[in-house]
C-alpha cells in the first residue's frame, strides 16, 4: 500500500495568497511592496519549510490573462470558432475584426498579446490581401498566429514576420478543430505566467509546473458534488481582485459547437474589486440598472468613491450583478447562458470572504427580478473555504 | 465545382436535404451541406469560407418567401459574392401560386435559378445548363 504524502497547495491571486495543507487553508493579503516569494516566505515560512519541492503545487491568476485580437473572414465560422477557442483557453478578447471591413476598424492603442488570423477551408485560397498587412503594420502585438487555409499559409508566412502557422481550425466540412490553437494559446498563457518575474521565483519552492487558477478551477467542476450539494445545471463565479471568471456547463449555451470539454469558462479581465476596481466602477456606471441596485442596497453612488469595508462589499455585489448581466440576453458579452434554467450558482474566490449568504442571494434575486423579470431563485452556494480550488489542484495532481 | 447547400429557416426537412446532397455529389460537385435549420447569414458565410461557386437553398415548409426577401439586403453586406450562382428550390409558396409569378418574385429577391415544385434532377439539369452558359459567356 502506498503512503499518501501531504501536499502543500498555493494559489497566488492578484490580491490574496491562499495556502492549503491537509484540511486547513490560510489566506493572506498580498504585500505589493514585496516580491511574491518573499511575501509568501514572510507569511507562511514555517509551513513552507515542512514540504519538499516535489510536494508543493502552485497556481496563479495574478497576471490577469492574455489579450487577443481576432481577424476572421466570417462571423458564423472563422470568428465564431476562434472566439470560442480563445475564450476556452482563458484568453481575453479585446476585439474581433471581420476581414472584409478591416479598413473600417480602428487599431487598438494598447499592445495586444496575441493576434489570431483565420479564414477559409484548406482548399480555398487568396482570402487575404494587402489590407491585412497594412492593418498589422499599425498594430503592436507580441505574438501572431495563422490558423486559416493551408493554401494561404505560405503567402501569410512570407508577408508577416514571426507568424506562427498552425493547422486550420475549420475542417473541410466546416466543423471546428480546436486542439492545435487551444494548445498554442494555453501554452502562451502558461509562458506568460511563468515569464512574470515574480512567478519565476516561485520555482525556488516547487518542482511542479505552475498552472493558471481558472484552469485548476475548471478541473474541479465535474467533481464538484463531492464537496457541495450542487444541483445541475450550475454556473460558478470566481470573483477576485483583478478578474471575474465564470465557468458554465455547455448545456447552458445554445451554440452547437461540438468540443471535448464538458465545461467552458470565460474570464472577464477588468471585473475585479481591487486591481480592476476602476474598470468595474466604469462598467457599473454604464449599466442602467445599477442606480436602482444601489438604491436597493440603501447606498448612493458616492460609495463607489470610498475605500472602506462597506464599499468593498458593494463592489462585490456589483461584480455579481454585472457578470450575470454580461451572460444574459441583456448586455451579452460573448455568450448568452440559459440563466432561467440554472439551479445553482456557486461562488468562489475573494468574494466569499467579503459577502455572506444573504448578501449574495439578495443580488441574485435582484438580477432575476429586474433583468430577467423572473421570480426564479437558483440556490447560491458559497465556497468559503476554497474547497473548489483544492479539489481542482488535487484532481490535476492525480492526473499527473 | 463547389456548392453550399442546406434548408433555410426553421425547416427540418432532412430527407430532401440528404437527397440534394447525394444528387449533387453524384454529378461531381464538391458539396458543403449545412443541413436543416440554417440561417441566411450562415449560407453566405459558408460560401465565403469555402469559395463556393453555387449556393443552393432549399425550402419545403413554405418559409422561403419570408427568408427570400432578406437575400438582397443581406447580400449587399458581402463584398465578394457577386459571381456566386444563387439557386433556390422546393416548395416556395404556401398553397398554390402561379409558377411564372413565383419565378419572377424570387428572381427579384436575387436568385438566378428558381425551382418551385420541380423534381430534383430537372432542377440540377437547369443548374448545369446555367453554369455551361455562363462559362461560354465568359469565354466569348
Amino acid at each position: 500500500m502506498s503512503k499518501s504524502v501531504e501536499k502543500l497547495l498555493i494559489d497566488v491571486g492578484s490580491t490574496y495568497m491562499k495556502v492549503s495543507t491537509s484540511g486547513h487553508v490560510e489566506q493572506h493579503f498580498r504585500d505589493f511592496n514585496q516580491d511574491i516569494l518573499d511575501d509568501l516566505v514572510n507569511k507562511c515560512g514555517d509551513t513552507l519549510k515542512r514540504f519538499e519541492k516535489d510536494d508543493v503545487h502552485i497556481c496563479s491568476s495574478a497576471n490577469g490573462g492574455l489579450t487577443t485580437l481576432i481577424i476572421g473572414v466570417t462571423q458564423s465560422f472563422s470568428l465564431k470558432y476562434a472566439t470560442n477557442i480563445a475564450f476556452n483557453s482563458g484568453i481575453n478578447i479585446i476585439d474581433t475584426i471581420l476581414y472584409q471591413n478591416i479598413e473600417d476598424y480602428s487599431v487598438p492603442s494598447e499592445p495586444v498579446d496575441v493576434v489570431i488570423i483565420v479564414g477559409g477551408i484548406d482548399s480555398h485560397s487568396e482570402l487575404f490581401s494587402d489590407s491585412l498587412y497594412c492593418y498589422l503594420e499599425q498594430l503592436t502585438y507580441s505574438n501572431i498566429v495563422f490558423v486559416g487555409s493551408e493554401k494561404d499559409a505560405p503567402v501569410i508566412k512570407s508577408k508577416i514576420d514571426e507568424v506562427v502557422v498552425l493547422p486550420n481550425i475549420i475542417d473541410n466540412r466546416l466543423h471546428i478543430v480546436e486542439e492545435h490553437l487551444k494548445e498554442y494559446l494555453t501554452n502562451l498563457y502558461q509562458q506568460d505566467i511563468e515569464g512574470k518575474e515574480d512567478i519565476k521565483h516561485l520555482y525556488d519552492i516547487t518542482n511542479n509546473q505552475i498552472f493558471s487558477t481558472p484552469y485548476i478551477v475548471n478541473k474541479a467542476l465535474p467533481h464538484i458534488d463531492a464537496r457541495f450539494a450542487v444541483v445541475d445545471p450550475f454556473i460558478l463565479l470566481d470573483i477576485g481582485g483583478a478578474t471575474t471568471d465564470i465557468h458554465y456547463s455547455k448545456d447552458l449555451v445554445d451554440e452547437n459547437i461540438v468540443t471535448e470539454n464538458e465545461y467552458d469558462r470565460l474570464v472577464f479581465k477588468k471585473l475585479g474589486v481591487y486591481k480592476s476596481r476602476e474598470s468595474l466602477i466604469f462598467s457599473a456606471k454604464d449599466n442602467e440598472f445599477v442606480y436602482e441596485l444601489l438604491m436597493h442596497l440603501k447606498v448612493t453612488e458616492n460609495i463607489l468613491e470610498e475605500h472602506s469595508k462597506r464599499a468593498t462589499k458593494i463592489l462585490m455585489q456589483l461584480a455579481i450583478f454585472l457578470v450575470l448581466c454580461k451572460t444574459s440576453h441583456y448586455r451579452k458579452a460573448y455568450i448568452n447562458l440559459k440563466l432561467l434554467a440554472i439551479n445553482s450558482i456557486v461562488f468562489t474566490g475573494g468574494i466569499t470572504k467579503v459577502l455572506n449568504q444573504e448578501e449574495v442571494e439578495d443580488i441574485v434575486a435582484f438580477f432575476y427580478k429586474k433583468v430577467l423579470t423572473s421570480e426564479h431563485k437558483p440556490r447560491s452556494i458559497i465556497d468559503n473555504n476554497y474547497d473548489i480550488w483544492t479539489l481542482g489542484a488535487k484532481e490535476l495532481e492525480a492526473c499527473q | 465545382m463547389k456548392v453550399v447547400t442546406g434548408v433555410v429557416g426553421n425547416d427540418i426537412h432532412v430527407v430532401a436535404n440528404r437527397l440534394i446532397d447525394l444528387s449533387l455529389r453524384a454529378r461531381g460537385y464538391e458539396v458543403f451541406n449545412l443541413g436543416v435549420n440554417t440561417y441566411l447569414e450562415e449560407f453566405f458565410d459558408a460560401v465565403v469560407e469555402t469559395g463556393a461557386d453555387v449556393l443552393l437553398i432549399s425550402s419545403l415548409n413554405g418559409e422561403a418567401e419570408g427568408w427570400g426577401r432578406e437575400v438582397k439586403p443581406l447580400l449587399t453586406q458581402y463584398k465578394k459574392l457577386d459571381d456566386v450562382v444563387m439557386m433556390i428550390g422546393g416548395n416556395l409558396v404556401v398553397g398554390r401560386g402561379d409558377p411564372d409569378e413565383i419565378q419572377r418574385k424570387y428572381k427579384s429577391y436575387g436568385f438566378d435559378l428558381v425551382c418551385h415544385q420541380i423534381d430534383l434532377n430537372t432542377g440540377l439539369d437547369m443548374l448545369e445548363t446555367h453554369l455551361e452558359k455562363r462559362t461560354q459567356e465568359s469565354n466569348a
